[in-house]
């Protein structure tokens, strides 16, 4: 099996980090992953984004897909900019307190959410992007929170481990986040 | 980044440039020199703090020439050193290499092609193969190359060539591109798995009870650098001999044989088994050593296949080493990307069924 | 009853039987000399490495018995400092031209001086580049005629010659910076003495040491030996001052 996730938003989200939390968390799953960062022109217009291929059957991943699984967008460029990309039946996971409500494709599943919001009212809008994970992990059922939350604890350097309850924290507001309105 | 590494044996989640400066550690860089460049960056980071807190030696060097020279410097002394760059500043440092591969220096390079020519950009690339193989420095002289195509392979070849620019007393180039530096993949750091090469026997230590030594590349008389040229090159066809690596699969009954190095060489492989599943003939062959070149294995191979592609980001460099291994026995033909990410398996695969119903 | 004593030896750190290849004349022989005659005194040479550079002052090794790694053109002082990080241990010194040290290599020589590394330079000042034929160099004076400056420099189209000893000693991580000639038998001495000096200061580790030495081309400046050295003191002498630009081991300086 061989799955694979776009992570997009603006710069300053934390995009980044977010992927490599997940790729930490398919690690410790003992999957095979890889992450990186996009280039060319996807990289133009204040957008970063990552992907992370996860598999459980090849030693070595391919890279550069055509189509991908599952897209979390963190605002509304990423969201226009990917949407062509995700696979007939996969996942769009975007964050509605930057992303207009719209589903111009019947072929994929939605999930909206209002993600910053959510990070908000925890106490920081940084949170936004961990707490983005909690969802996918949510929908996916592709590694588990428990995982996730090791995963954290590898990322956060040391002198930022203050930080580690209140992304917990995040990671678990997104994962028990209501997703009947998606019909998972 | 750099607090969880140096630790072996355990698997961590860590970028292509972070796993070859934290193998150079473990291989026992004692030396680091560099200037930064995009998308290399991260090594020299990461070795200035390191370096430092090993009590080893590093410089942030006034340019890439100085940097060569100043690897060249340590090598003199027998010492483990190394540089690291990309593209347009490994031009700067071409006349430097062959200063090294002529004064016979472990020298290591690591080179994180970029696009090009010129500035280019910071996309990966793979337009600095005729650089690294054929060499942009005067005279006849060769660089052993190494071409990782993973995470790991960023950390088992940066050991190997510290071992090998030691043991055979040559330059020696890991070429990554800018998507494997900027790649993150579980990588284990084991132990550096090679001998210790005794360097005592040339090394420049002070003419304490001994005769002088001089390292050169003066040679004011053409019978004497016949000579030298000669013995060089004795030393390019032992490394020939016994250095060649590749890893090969489904080529027995090949009719189309891919060949790729490098992170476009991932996608190959997968678009290969992809050929398979759908019942076409086709094998893959993937360069570890991109010098020596494993010639002899594809003119082999030459014998059954009927075509072999070479798959490659930039307009086609490695091609022209495929031709001449296949010598005009069978067709081969180009998929290529100039500058970017490598051709995606669709691409690939798309390709193949065109060429093979030709 | 007379004793005889020897006044006059080769030093231990020349090469035996060797014999010097620069032109009659030239002060290379005198400089390399008295670089030997200096490691010999401060028991050097047998922990010492050389970084020999481009142009005449590559035969360096040629001449001395001293482990000596020859440097691309210009890059001298790069070589130099891989060496002394590498082996802080050893003594470390570069013997460059003009040329070398100062148009082609400028920036690997201010940035070694800047970072203060604990090598040697010897910089020979012979106002052209002698291996190649005479043509201008860094160092040509206003009015020289050289191959490449056939009416002799102008502003207009070479620009100001480099007065080195002064810019080196600008360089915060110069320890020692002085300029000498070979021209007379006192000034050789004072020579020996600042070229014994930067590597004292070198041992004591205190940072950058230099050396520039004023010296003759007589084949290019189609001068006799004799004239050549009444140009260094008419010629150079007024605009490449002789003298001690930097010492941080004298109080008043």
């Amino acid at each position: 099996m061989e799955k694979n996730f776009i992570i997009a938003g603006f710069g300053g989200q934390g995009v980044l980090l977010a992927g490599e939390v997940l790729a930490n968390a398919f690690m410790l799953d003992n999957k095979n992953v890889t992450w990186y960062p996009s280039y060319g022109a996807e990289m133009r217009g204040g957008t970063v984004n990552c992907e992370i291929v996860m598999n459980d059957s090849e030693d070595v991943s391919s890279v550069n897909k055509n189509e991908t699984d599952f897209v979390i967008a963190l605002n509304q460029a990423s969201f226009d900019r990917f949407l062509p990309k995700i696979k007939k039946g996969g996942w769009m996971i975007a964050n509605s307190t930057l992303v207009e409500k719209l589903q111009q494709r019947n072929d994929i599943h939605y999930f909206f959410a209002p993600m910053t919001k959510m990070a908000d009212e925890l106490g920081n809008a940084k949170m936004t992007n961990i707490l983005s994970l909690g969802i996918l992990a949510h929908i996916s059922k592709l590694t588990g929170i428990e995982t996730l939350e090791k995963a954290l604890d590898v990322v956060i350097p040391a002198h930022r481990k203050n930080l580690l309850p209140m992304n917990i924290k995040a990671l678990k507001i997104g994962y028990e986040y209501d997703l009947s309105p998606a019909n998972v | 980044m750099t607090e969880c590494l140096t630790k072996t044996n355990k698997k961590v989640l860590t970028k292509g440039n972070y796993a070859i400066a934290n193998a150079a550690v473990i291989a026992g860089c004692e030396c680091y020199f560099g200037y930064p460049i995009t998308p290399q960056s991260e090594i020299g980071e990461f070795m200035s703090g390191k370096m430092q807190e090993l009590k080893r030696a590093y410089v942030s060097a006034e340019s890439e020439l100085a940097a060569i020279n100043m690897v060249i410097g340590a090598c003199s002394t027998g010492a483990k050193a190394m540089t690291s760059s990309s593209s347009c500043a490994v031009s700067l440092m071409q006349e430097a290499l062959s200063y090294a591969a002529s004064d016979q220096l472990p020298v290591v390079l690591v080179s994180v092609m970029r696009g090009g020519p010129g500035l280019g950009n910071i996309y990966p690339s793979q337009g600095d193969y005729n650089q690294a193989t054929i060499g942009g420095g005067n005279g006849d002289y060769k660089l052993i190359v190494l071409a990782p195509a993973t995470v790991q392979e960023c950390v088992d070849l940066t050991y190997k060539a510290f071992y090998l620019a030691h043991k055979y007393k040559n330059p020696t180039v890991l070429l990554a591109d800018g998507l494997l530096g900027q790649m993150m993949e579980p990588v284990e750091f084991t132990d550096y798995p090679y001998p210790e090469v005794d360097n005592s026997s040339w090394a420049l230590t002070g003419a304490k009870g001994r005769p002088a030594r001089v390292i050169r590349s003066y040679a004011p008389s053409a019978d004497d650098q016949c000579e030298f040229l000669e013995n060089l090159h004795a030393k390019y066809k032992l490394i020939e001999e016994n250095e060649t690596d590749w890893e090969e699969f489904n080529t027995e009954d090949a009719d189309i044989i891919l060949v790729s190095f490098g992170s476009p060489a991932r996608n190959t492989k997968s678009a290969m088994k992809h050929c398979r599943k759908l019942g076409l003939k086709v094998g893959f062959l993937r360069p570890i050593t991109l010098y020596p070149f494993p010639s002899k294995r594809i003119a082999e191979l030459a014998q059954t296949a009927k075509k072999f592609i070479s798959v490659e980001i930039n307009m086609g460099q490695m091609i022209r080493d495929i031709k001449l291994a296949v010598n005009g026995k069978v067709p081969v033909e180009l998929i290529n990307k100039p500058v970017g990410n490598p051709p995606s398996v669709e691409e690939i695969v798309e390709r193949i069924i065109k060429e093979s119903e030709e | 009853m007379t004793t005889l004593t020897q006044t006059f030896k080769i030093p231990e750190s020349i090469k035996k039987g060797s014999k010097f290849s620069f032109c009659p004349g030239c002060d290379h022989g005198v400089a390399v000399r008295l670089v030997a005659e200096v490691l010999d005194e401060l028991g050097l040479r047998e922990n010492t490495i050389a970084v020999a550079s481009i142009g005449c002052s590559v035969t360096l090794y040629d001449f001395l018995e001293v482990d000596t790694i020859e440097a691309p053109h210009g890059r001298a002082l790069a070589e130099a400092t891989g060496v002394k990080r590498a082996r802080p241990n050893k003594t470390v010194f570069t013997y460059q031209g003009d040329g070398d040290f100062a148009s082609i290599g400028m920036a690997e020589s201010l940035h070694c001086a800047l970072r203060g590394e604990n090598v040697t330079a010897i910089c020979i000042n012979n106002t052209t580049y002698g291996m190649t034929g005479g043509q201008l160099g860094p160092t040509t004076l206003l009015g020289q005629v050289t191959t490449t400056s056939p009416t002799g420099r102008n502003v207009e189209y070479y620009g100001y010659p480099i007065k080195i000893a002064e810019h080196v000693a600008l360089c915060d991580g110069t320890a020692y910076s002085a300029r000498v000639s070979l021209d007379t038998v006192p000034n050789i001495r004072k020579a020996k003495a600042a070229i014994k000096k930067a590597f004292e200061i070198q041992n004591k580790g205190l940072g950058f040491s230099f050396v520039e030495i004023l010296s003759t081309c007589p084949t290019n400046w189609k001068k006799t030996p004799q004239q050549a050295h009444q140009r260094v003191r008419e010629e150079m002498m007024p605009v490449f001052v002789p003298g001690v630009y930097k010492d941080i081991t004298e109080k008043n300086n």
